[in-house]
């Protein structure tokens, strides 16, 4: 029996980022799915969380071939509904507000890298409608219901990113 | 009487939230207030029966882009009032962490905020496609001031290893050989960049400011020296509240600082070039000639050509830090604390961080006073703008618009520390 499009292949390289801050509620979305995919992924898989300066998301996914980022949108009536941006054939949606306080969101760091050519191969953005972005509150659960299906998918992703012969189940 | 009105919501490209009401009256100014209405956030309060230990780490949180400004005059201020001098390497590498924070929140304002104002661009993705070289130099610049953060302070955002005596551990002369590597085309980067911004449009605006920032016998002031300024100021930190109030202004949740006798004053980039020119090292000395600097520069619009300066000077400073670095044999000096009231003052990237603590004999606050960059230039940046709207009143209000946002840009204010949104309002009557 043959494993599915992988034999003789190295791996791709995959990193999964977190964005967002779990102090604000359900601003810490990526946060929690980072945190729930520990001891789940391929130990090459690399991980992090970023909550602050966006821009070092350049530096962060420079000589990666794949990328997962996930994060929170902003409330528009429906909390923990999520949407999948494959960045290869769509464009960030210009209606999905993704949170940010600083000077530079995802969107822009995106856009950048792009401008720049310095954007992943493939980058996949995970982003969860949030409901409360409250400081000192931890998720509400329908964001938190949402986490756990988000951090499902990421794993189908991860390993459709690093085999991209691999058919890809979500 | 006709009545105009502009507005923008949403002013982009600062650090916070904060909003601006311009009053145009029968063609005149005649008001001009930058609203902060960023909740306060109350640091000093619940500084208030912490012990000093903890001190560093809860003031960093005050600001994501200039933590080690609120570190070192926290560490500064408590070191003050438990009678300890720090020096040697130990006070090396706190001026080499510094030199991180100048480069990276510099490298960030002048590329990513600032500069598209001078070019006509809407932001820095928009001028990265005519001018992508130099918004990639500013990127290798900013991760060179991180890689310094990072291994001297443990992580760049809100560092964890600067303590009251010193450092919770001290780099090896190994880990800094690489960071010396990014530093050296670093260095090369800064260089480009102030030849490239020193050939931006400038408005032809100075005014006859009061500069305030640190001097030090024979440096270039990071941590130490006493306060002075270009009109009759030369205190030890100690007597800060001798010279300076804050008051409660109606429209801001962030206090103003005024000089008491006077009233406004300028901390930062300009305040720091005009007071210390003659401490810059000659090489830094012939670039800002070359980039059409005398000694002393009054027009806002150019703080743009100062920074940059400033980031060539981080550069080489940390390259000879660097250089001359032996690892000491304690990574911090030990501290005992008494009942003192301590005072601290360093300059951030966008001047003057003022700190003082009262202790109790374990060491625990009993009071504190922060007088962080923002809220010391507040009041000259509102007679910026009433200025240099006054200059461009003939103009279409588009044009005055962007005006007033480049001219608080010019400030490179951090709303965040001071108390963050800018929402611009243009009323004409």
């Amino acid at each position: 029996m043959t494993p599915s499009g992988d034999q003789g292949t190295a791996p791709r390289k995959v990193l999964v980022i977190g964005l967002g801050n779990p102090d604000r509620g359900d601003d810490g979305i990526g946060t929690r799915v980072v945190h729930d995919l520990v001891g789940t992924l391929p130990p090459d898989v690399a991980v992090l969380t970023r909550r602050a300066d966006l821009l070092s998301l350049i530096e962060d996914w420079a000589g990666f071939d794949g990328v997962v980022c996930i994060d929170a949108a902003a409330p528009r009536g429906v909390p923990g509904r999520m949407y999948r941006i494959d960045l290869n054939s769509a464009e960030l949606p210009r209606d999905v507000t993704l949170t940010s306080s600083h000077a530079l969101g995802l969107p822009d760091a995106i856009e950048l890298a792009r401008t720049l050519h310095l954007a992943p191969r493939q980058l996949i953005v995970y982003v969860v409608e949030g409901g409360s972005f409250e400081g000192g509150t931890s998720l509400t659960p329908a964001v938190a219901a949402a986490a756990r299906v988000v951090a499902d998918r990421v794993i189908a992703e991860v390993g459709r990113l690093r085999h991209p012969s691999e058919p890809l189940f979500l | 009487m006709a009545t105009k009105t502009i507005r923008v919501d949403y002013l982009t490209r600062i650090e916070g939230e904060g909003g601006l009401d311009l009053q145009i009256s029968d063609g005149r100014v005649t008001s001009a207030q930058l609203n902060i209405f960023e909740p306060p956030r109350f640091f000093e309060a619940f500084l208030r029966g912490r012990g000093y230990a903890e001190t560093p780490d809860l003031v960093a949180r005050i600001c994501g882009i200039c933590p080690i400004a609120y570190q070192m005059s926290a560490v500064h201020a408590i070191e003050n009032a438990f009678g300890i001098t720090v020096d040697g390497q130990l006070r090396a590498l706190r001026r080499l962490i510094y030199c991180g924070e100048w480069i990276e929140s510099h490298a960030l304002h002048v590329i990513m905020l600032h500069a598209p104002d001078f070019l006509g661009f809407p932001d820095a993705i928009q001028m990265a496609r005519e001018h992508g070289d130099m918004v990639r130099s500013g990127l290798a610049l900013k991760k060179a001031g991180n890689e310094l953060m990072r291994v001297l302070g443990g992580r760049e955002i809100h560092p964890v290893n600067v303590k009251a005596g010193g450092f919770y551990r001290v780099p090896s002369r190994a880990e800094l050989t690489p960071v010396a590597e990014s530093l050296t085309r670093a260095h090369e980067f800064a260089v480009s960049l102030v030849r490239w911004v020193a050939t931006f449009p400038f408005p032809h605006f100075e005014r006859d400011y009061e500069f305030v920032a640190l001097r030090h016998p024979d440096e270039y002031p990071f941590n130490e020296g006493r306060l002075v300024s270009n009109r009759d100021i030369d205190i030890d930190i100690a007597d800060y509240e001798t010279q300076f109030e804050e008051r409660h202004i109606a429209h801001s949740t962030a206090l103003h600082s005024l000089v008491k006798r006077r009233g406004a004053y300028v901390v930062g980039p300009l305040a720091r070039y005009a007071l210390n020119f003659d401490r810059l090292p000659t090489s830094v000395q012939a670039l800002a000639r070359e980039a059409g600097l005398g000694p002393v520069c009054r027009n806002p619009f150019q703080s743009i050509v100062v920074r940059a300066l400033e980031i060539v000077h981080a550069c080489e400073e940390a390259l000879r830090l660097i250089a001359a670095y032996e690892p000491p044999t304690l990574a911090a000096l030990p501290v005992g604390p008494r009942a003192a009231t301590g005072f601290g003052c360093t300059e951030a990237p966008r001047g003057i961080c003022w700190h003082r603590y009262e202790f109790d004999a374990e060491g625990t606050i009993h009071a504190a006073r922060i007088v962080p960059p923002t809220s010391q230039n507040q009041p000259s940046i509102e007679a910026d703008l009433a200025a240099v709207a006054t200059s461009v009143l003939d103009q279409p209000d588009e044009i005055i618009r962007d005006r007033c946002e480049q001219t608080i840009r010019n400030y490179d204010p951090c709303i965040s520390c001071s108390a963050h949104f800018l929402k611009l309002s243009l009323n004409r009557t």
